[in-house]
C-alpha cells in the first residue's frame, strides 16, 4: 500500500511543478508575442534583429510549453490510472470482506469489530471508538476468531491475503 | 461519443454516507492553476489595481496567457480538461438546468453542459476584453472612443457572468451534492457509490 501511495505522491507534485512551468512560460510567450504585434503595427517591418530575436523567444516558450503539457498528461494519465486501480481493489476487497463476513454469520456488532481489526486498530481503541469495555471488545473478538474457524489476529488478516493472492485457475 | 458520466438517481434518496462516496480525480494542476490564476486576475483588476496603470496591463497580459494556455490545453490536455468532454450544447445546457429546478441529481465528471457554456462564454469575454484592452494602449488605436466603450461592456458582462457562474456553482452543488468547490481546489469530485458509470 505504502509504495503506490509514495509514487501518486511525487507525480503529484510533479504534476504541479509542470502546470507551473506551463503557465509562467505562456505568460511570458504571450506578452514577448504582444510586444512583437506592437512594434508590427507600428513600423510595418521586420528587419530588426531585436524583432527576430523576439520571434525566436516566443517560438521556443510556445514549443516548450506544448512539450510539457505532453508530459503533464503523460502524468496525469498515470495517476488516474492509479487511482482507477486502487479504488477496484478497494472496492472489491469490501466485497471480499462482505461475503467472509455474512457466511461467518457475524452479528453487525462483531462486523464492526472485525473490520477495525482489519484495519489494524488495536482492542484499546476499538473500545474508546465503540463506547464499549476493552473485555467486551476481546469477547466480540474471540467470537469472531471462532466464527472465522482461525486462531487470532494474524490467521484472520490471512483469510483475506489469501483471497487477493490467490490466481484464478 | 459521450464518455462521461451522466446518472441520474430518485431526488427522494437519502443522502450517501462518506463512506459510500468516491473521490475521482477530475481536474489536473492546470486546470486549477488557470482557473485560480484567471479569478485571481479579474478580481485584481476589477478591484484594487488603477485602470490605465502599468500593473492593470501586466495582470491582462497574465489574464490572457492563462486562457490561452487552457485553450491549447483543452486541444491536448488530460481527458476531462478536453473540449470534446464538454461540448457547447445550449439543448442540454437548458436541460441540465431544468433538471436541476426539478430537483433532479445529474453528475458530471467534467463540465456539466450548462457549466460548459458559461465556460466558453468567460473564456470569450476575457479575450475580448484583453485584445480591446491591448489596443487602447497601441498607439494605432489610441485614444478612438469605440474601443474603450467595448472594453467597458465587455467589463459589465463579465461580472454579470461572474455571479451566474457562482450561483451555478452553489445551486448545482447542493442539488448534485457533488462539492464543485473542492473540485476546484484539491480536483477531485466527491461521488456517491452507484451514481456514476464513467
Amino acid at each position: 500500500m505504502t509504495a503506490p501511495k509514495m509514487g501518486s505522491k511525487t507525480d503529484e507534485r510533479r504534476a504541479f511543478l509542470l502546470a507551473a512551468v506551463i503557465v509562467l512560460q505562456a505568460v511570458t510567450a504571450v506578452f514577448f508575442l504582444a510586444d512583437v504585434v506592437a512594434d508590427l503595427i507600428h513600423d510595418g517591418k521586420l528587419d530588426d534583429i531585436h524583432m527576430w530575436l523576439e520571434l525566436v523567444a516566443t517560438g521556443a516558450l510556445g514549443g516548450g510549453v506544448i512539450f510539457l503539457m505532453v508530459e503533464l498528461r503523460r502524468v496525469m494519465t498515470r495517476l488516474a490510472t492509479l487511482d482507477r486501480s486502487m479504488r477496484a481493489a478497494q472496492g472489491e476487497m469490501a466485497e471480499v470482506i462482505d461475503v467472509f463476513f455474512t457466511e461467518w454469520g457475524l452479528t453487525p456488532a462483531e462486523r464492526d469489530v472485525a473490520l477495525m481489526v482489519l484495519k489494524g486498530i488495536d482492542n484499546d481503541t476499538i473500545a474508546s471508538l465503540r463506547g464499549t469495555a476493552p473485555g467486551t471488545v476481546r469477547a466480540q473478538c474471540t467470537s469472531v476468531y471462532s466464527k472465522a474457524g482461525v486462531d487470532g489476529r494474524a490467521q484472520l488478516f490471512s483469510v483475506f491475503m489469501e483471497e487477493l493472492l490467490a490466481v484464478e485457475g | 461519443m459521450r464518455r462521461e458520466a451522466i446518472t441520474e438517481t430518485g431526488g427522494g434518496a437519502d443522502a450517501p454516507a462518506p463512506a459510500d462516496r468516491r473521490s475521482i480525480l477530475v481536474w489536473d494542476p492546470l486546470v486549477r492553476l488557470v482557473h485560480w490564476g484567471v479569478a485571481g486576475a479579474v478580481l485584481l483588476n476589477a478591484t484594487v489595481i488603477e485602470e490605465e496603470s502599468s500593473a492593470h496591463e501586466l495582470i491582462g497580459y497574465i489574464a490572457v496567457g492563462l486562457v490561452a494556455t487552457r485553450l491549447v490545453w483543452g486541444v491536448i490536455g488530460t481527458h476531462h480538461a478536453r473540449f470534446s468532454a464538454f461540448p457547447p450544447n445550449p439543448v442540454a445546457a437548458l436541460r441540465h438546468i431544468s433538471g436541476l429546478i426539478r430537483g433532479r441529481r445529474k453528475v458530471h465528471l467534467s463540465h456539466n453542459p450548462a457549466g460548459a457554456l458559461m465556460v466558453y462564454n468567460l473564456w470569450a469575454t476575457l479575450i475580448g476584453m484583453g485584445v480591446t484592452g491591448y489596443m487602447m494602449g497601441a498607439r494605432a488605436y489610441f485614444g478612438m472612443e469605440w474601443v474603450e466603450e467595448l472594453h467597458e461592456g465587455l467589463f459589465v458582462w463579465l461580472m454579470m457572468s461572474v455571479g451566474l457562474h457562482l450561483a451555478g456553482v452553489v445551486v448545482d452543488s447542493l442539488v448534485t451534492r457533488v462539492n464543485l468547490v473542492r473540485g476546484m481546489v484539491d480536483g477531485r469530485k466527491s461521488v456517491a457509490a452507484g451514481e456514476e458509470a464513467e
